[in-house]
């Protein structure tokens, strides 16, 4: 019998799975970690984060709501530099300072939630349409369509406004709007990793098609949601943050939109910094998953990954 | 490795080579290092003659042919050295292309090299032949090469043809980019002169014409003349189109590709690459993606136009039961060099490299028991920085340490037949030498 | 339906182990938004033939002739439009069969009825559930032609090699890595290789990995789609010895579907050649090479080149293209494009009009066509003078001869065209040899 010289190195023998993917999802992030731009948005992502778990110690948390904005009646509208208050107040004597930290909390509370939320919907009805085809999948996405037809804004501006000004009400209506999107992606992802040989052969094996689901379909096809889910976790604050700013959010809570929105008044009286930190933070969060999900569909995109 | 093989060459070529490659060398960057997907190919196109070019996947007989008119993305490509020298002909003058003893019976004649007039100098090899180094050539002068002089047809005519434009646009193109001279003749427009108008037709007839223009020539009184320009491209279009037997091409040149079957979207292409009539056709598996009954026809078809028009053929392929029905000389091509080069007879009654008899011995006869094809063993080396070796030693079963240690180079041991195989001439220098005899696996 | 005689041809009374009876496939064209279905693509068009344990039959045609939809119906990928594919007929069962199917549907009694519908139960793929459905899936697996599509490029070899046996509940942990070692070892291959990805090995490595896959839970038939065609030469001659080795060993059935004759006939006990949905002609391969009964078979022959031939002599080459199986050809389907085709072989309005669009002038005046079958219709051109050029030109003989031949009828009127064929039955497989059928009216021996 003849075999065929190998191209990979050559294996030690104490190697198992284990190790391989081990191997693998190191050398995966090696990749990952080679642009400096994803690299940027991997430590602004770290650094907002751990700004936003650690906000109770990095200020006193305002009792008996810490998402509240403290008063300090004392010190109205200080400019940044004010003892006390290094990023100055607002004009209802809020501590800027404390509204950027735990706005953070807010902002990836909302995000974390609502892509959450989404992806799992959104992965299942993508999953159950493609996997199953025909009918299922014709009623399926004619919903998705109708969801579809509305621009993501709007749409969510008007469940808001319908349920009422508060941020739990901004939450769903962001994962209604969103969870449609993901949607689209998987059923069209199923439908292609469906066409592939190696579904074909463990139907020949007599797998399950649940277990085919799991094992050939579902890993194959996920990694444009995991991208677009990294990138919306950006988009997220942002839209959240827009729903916020036209005051569908309750007032007096310590999230950005809230506080661009109620900041804005005093720019034209030259207080620019009640709207200026908050909105700053708004652009970096959404820059920063910009930037790590570009580096991460660039690594994670099947075509090039094949070719490793 | 400069060019070791120019000594050497036996070819009797009763005329100058109508292209020669010269240690041709493409490399390419990847992540594991440079690969040499082609390292050090010579060889010469004859007028008028058809060069097989095979291999299996990887052996660079693609990148190859690509270089020809610098098709090879560069990068990742880099042209890391040789010359790929072309010599553009022209209809012979004495016989209007029906063949006389001024063209050797070819019905072209070499056009006179550019700095000597025919003289002989460096440039076009003492040959007094215009010669142009593709590799080498401004970008604009290859384009007016590409298409006219030199053409190409590919494996997946569902590819090559852009979807969009119909038959008849995708060959106007053509007449267009090449022609205008002779459509402006057609419609009798002079090169200059004339007013305005002209001018603008003019432009049309060589596809450079702005929006507006083209605005005011859809409207009278230009709009008659433009027609008439359209008319004579439409007649070039058809006549090509009938020349590689399409039924009906009036019919067909309103068509999209995708309405046409494979074997019809081939003879589009066929006719695309032979409108202007080239010196050398480049055929890239040209039938692979055919079924074999169509198969057959193109073959026919490529060679009843070949022998009409005497254009250089050189034909990639991976199969050689084919190459043996088309081709006038083989080049057999190994991990981006060439094993062995012989007149097709030659190379199948005598195949003298190892890879060329494994290769014959691996297709399945009728006369091999089943189960007992001669395989070769193990797989096609990567050609990241090879190390200077025979590139067959690990799969070759004549084996002698020596091939390990130094690269063999292309040796003629018969009229017309060239191998690169230290079996038929061992290297200066003591040790052991490959044989048939001796067997290592 | 089944030809009965051909069944009776095809198969002897030998161990028999799958049985396919006039199967066919046909996929729906949709149209329009509402998605009307509008005719049927019929892929697979009425198919018969035996396959005993331990032999080898190819599958041979072109693109289109329905060949690998049929290799998806025998592994079950894709259930059957009409007829069966039956799995693991006992002799005495399959004669039971035949009997049965050879009674047109509407004909059977209730008894007979019952009877099929047990057999149909127990024996037809797409019937069988439980017990017996296992028993097929263990015993039939599929060998695909593109190694890299069929690995999934997330699994490891072992876990690739190893899942059939897992499904089955037959292995895991350390049993199961030596199972798959034992399988690697039986292609090739070892285990050295059992934790790495597909991509990090060649196209004939990857296709011993799919071999060893197959062949885990040790199988009786398995189905090769065109296992070399993706491969190089000296590549795919490591792959056929190594199933010709295999097969030896295990005494495995292959069905092995190929547009390459060469390797067919190096490979092949018995050959079916299909065109067009429908079987050319079948029967043991040095037949087929050696005595082609049909001119399709003929053709494919003398297209193919072969080291073997004399190199100068001229490939033989078809006109035409393959007809579009949504509408295929009357009488015998090789018909527009044979070389020897006679009056009597199914010339209808359709290779009229086909014929028309050939030629300059005539398919441009044409603007209708009202059929009162598939071999009678008015055509109707936009002038009279182009109805009457018409009439003339087909008087004139430039028709093939034998289109004109089997033209009865032709009656210029007014703006319009009638043509009236010769009405023709699909040709059927008759009988040629041991084992031999062919499906062509030439050198037809009366029964």
């Amino acid at each position: 019998m003849v075999s065929e010289s190998t191209q990979a190195p050559a294996l030690t023998a104490g190697d198992s799975a284990l190790k391989v993917r081990m191997r693998r999802a190191g050398e995966l992030s090696a990749s990952l970690l080679k642009n400096p731009t994803t690299v940027g948005g991997l430590i602004l992502i770290v650094l907002m984060i751990a700004m936003a778990v650690f906000a109770p110690l990095l200020t006193e948390p305002n009792t008996p709501d810490p998402y509240q904005m403290p008063r300090d009646w004392g010190a109205i509208a200080e400019p940044p530099g004010t003892p006390g208050h290094p990023l100055g107040t607002t004009n209802v004597g809020g501590d800027v300072l404390y509204g950027v930290i735990w706005g953070a909390r807010t902002s990836l509370r909302l995000s974390v939630l609502v892509v959450s939320i989404t992806v799992v919907v959104g992965v299942a009805v993508g999953s159950l349409a493609g996997f199953r085809g025909g009918k299922v999948d014709e009623v399926l996405m004619r919903i998705v369509d109708v969801f579809l037809s509305i621009p993501e804004l709007i749409f969510a501006l008007a469940i808001a406004a319908v349920l009422g000004p508060s941020f739990r009400n901004i939450i769903l209506a962001l994962a209604v709007v969103f969870w449609v999107k993901y949607a689209r992606i998987m059923r069209a992802q199923v439908i292609h990793v469906k066409e592939n040989e190696y579904v074909d052969a463990a139907r020949v094996i007599g797998d399950s098609p649940w277990r085919i689901y799991r094992k050939d379909v579902l890993p194959n096809a996920i990694t444009p949601v995991v991208v677009q889910a990294t990138l919306d976790m950006g988009n997220i604050v942002l839209v959240g943050a827009t729903l916020s700013f036209i005051g569908l959010s309750e007032a007096g809570i310590a999230e950005w939109g809230v506080l661009v929105s109620e900041g804005q008044a005093g720019i034209s009286a030259g207080r620019w910094w009640a709207s200026t930190f908050p909105g700053l933070m708004v652009f970096l969060w959404a820059l920063a998953f910009n930037l790590f999900g570009d580096g991460l569909r660039d690594i994670l995109d099947p075509r090039t990954e094949t070719t490793r | 490795m400069t060019v070791v093989e120019d000594g050497g060459r036996t070819q009797s070529v009763a005329h100058t080579p109508v292209a020669s490659v010269q240690d041709l060398r493409v490399h390419f960057r990847a992540k594991a290092g440079i690969v040499h997907a082609v390292d050090g190919v010579s060889f010469d196109i004859a007028d008028g003659e058809t060069l097989g070019l095979v291999g299996e996947t990887g052996c660079g007989k693609s990148v190859t042919a690509r270089s020809f008119l610098r098709l090879v993305p560069m990068p990742p490509g880099i042209a890391a050295g040789g010359a790929i020298l072309f010599r553009p002909h022209h209809t012979c003058r004495d016989c209007d292309g029906a063949g006389c003893a001024r063209c050797h019976h070819g019905g072209r004649v070499p056009q006179p090299c550019r700095d000597c007039d025919g003289a002989g100098c460096g440039r076009c090899e003492n040959t007094g032949h215009d010669t142009v180094d593709l590799m080498t050539l401004p970008e604009a002068e290859l384009r007016d090469i590409r298409g006219d002089r030199i053409a190409m047809i590919f494996q997946d005519p569902g590819k090559a043809l852009n979807p969009a434009l119909s038959i008849r646009d995708q060959l106007s193109e053509v007449f267009y980019q090449h022609r205008s001279r002779d459509l402006m003749a057609d419609v009798g427009l002079d090169e200059q002169g004339g007013g305005a108008f002209s001018s603008m037709l003019r432009r049309k007839a060589s596809l450079r014409t702005r929006r507006l223009e083209d605005v005011l020539l859809a409207m009278p009184p230009m709009r008659s003349r433009r027609n008439e320009l359209r008319r004579a491209v439409d007649g070039r279009v058809a006549d090509a189109l009938a020349e590689t037997q399409i039924p009906n091409p009036l019919k067909v040149m309103d068509r999209y590709p995708h309405e046409l079957s494979g074997g019809m979207r081939q003879r589009v292409m066929i006719a695309q690459a032979l409108a202007c009539d080239p010196d050398l056709l480049i055929a890239d598996e040209p039938t692979t993606a055919l079924d074999v009954t169509v198969q057959a026809r193109i073959l026919e078809l490529v060679r009843e136009l070949q022998q009409r028009h005497r254009t250089s053929v050189l034909y990639i392929s991976h199969d050689l039961s084919l190459v043996r029905r088309v081709c006038d000389r083989v080049a057999v091509m190994y991990a981006g060099r060439i094993a062995e080069l012989a007149t097709t007879d030659e190379i199948f009654a005598n195949p003298s490299h190892p890879y060329t008899r494994g290769l014959l011995a691996a297709i399945p006869a009728a006369s091999h028991e089943r189960g007992r094809l001669t395989a070769i063993s193990g797989s096609v080396p990567e050609l990241v920085d090879p190390p200077a070796a025979c590139r067959f030693a690990s799969r070759c079963p004549h084996e002698a340490p020596v091939c390990r240690s130094s690269l063999p180079s292309m040796s003629p041991i018969a009229e017309d037949h060239e191998v690169a195989c230290f079996i038929h001439h061992a290297p200066s220098g003591a040790g052991e030498r490959p044989s048939y005899e001796r067997r290592v696996r | 339906m089944a030809a009965p005689a051909a069944d009776r041809a095809t198969s002897q009374a030998r161990d028999n182990l799958l049985a396919v009876r006039g199967l066919q496939k046909h996929f729906p064209i949709k149209e329009g938004a509402m998605q009307r279905v509008a005719g049927h693509v019929r892929a697979v068009d009425g198919v018969s033939f035996d396959l005993n344990r331990g032999e080898t039959v190819g599958l041979v045609g072109e693109s289109g002739c329905g060949k690998t939809t049929l290799g998806r119906c025998v592994s079950g990928l894709t259930d059957p439009s009409g007829g069966g594919v039956y799995f693991g007929l006992r002799p005495g069962v399959r004669d039971e069969l035949d009997g049965l199917l050879a009674t047109p549907d509407g004909e059977r009694t209730d008894s007979e009825r019952t009877q099929l519908d047990a057999l149909d139960r127990t024996y037809r793929v797409d019937r069988m559930s439980g017990a017996e459905w296992r028993h097929y899936r263990r015993n039939c697996q599929v060998v695909f032609q593109e190694s890299f599509a069929s690995l999934n490029p997330r699994h490891l070899v072992r876990d690739i090699v190893g899942r059939p046996l897992q499904v089955h509940n037959e292995a895991s942990g350390g049993a199961l890595t030596e199972r798959v070692v034992e399988l690697l070892e039986q292609v090739g291959l070892g285990r050295q290789h059992l934790y790495r990805y597909p991509h990090q090995f060649s196209g004939g490595q990857r296709q011993r990995i799919s071999i060893a896959r197959a062949l885990a839970l040790d199988p009786e038939l398995v189905i090769l789609d065109e296992p070399t065609s993706a491969l190089d030469v000296s590549v795919q001659a490591q792959i056929l010895n190594l199933l010709h080795e295999l097969q030896q060993d295990r005494r495995l059935a292959y069905l092995f579907i190929t547009h390459d004759l060469s390797v067919v006939r190096h490979m092949a006990d018995r050959i079916v050649v299909m065109y067009v949905g429908k079987v050319a002609e079948a029967g043991p391969t040095e037949a087929i090479f050696n005595h082609p009964e049909h001119p399709y078979t003929e053709a494919l022959l003398a297209a193919s080149p072969d080291l073997e031939d004399d190199g100068d002599e001229a490939l033989q080459a078809l006109e035409g293209s393959i007809p579009d199986p949504a509408r295929p050809p009357r009488g015998c389907r090789f018909h527009t494009r044979c070389p020897v085709a006679t009056p009597m072989c199914g010339w209808e309005v359709d290779d009229a009009v086909s014929w028309l669009e050939d030629h300059p002038g005539m398919f441009d005046a044409l603007t209708g066509v009202t059929r009162s079958s598939d071999f009678d219709a008015w055509l109707t051109f936009d002038g009279e003078e182009a109805a009457v050029r018409l009439g003339a030109t087909l008087e004139d003989g430039a028709l093939p001869a034998a289109m004109r031949s089997a033209l009865e009828e032709l009656k210029v009127d007014e703006n319009r065209v009638r043509l009236r064929f010769t009405p023709v039955d699909d040709v059927q497989l008759t009988v040629r040899g041991e084992g031999h059928v062919a499906a062509c009216i030439r050198n037809q021996v009366p029964d």
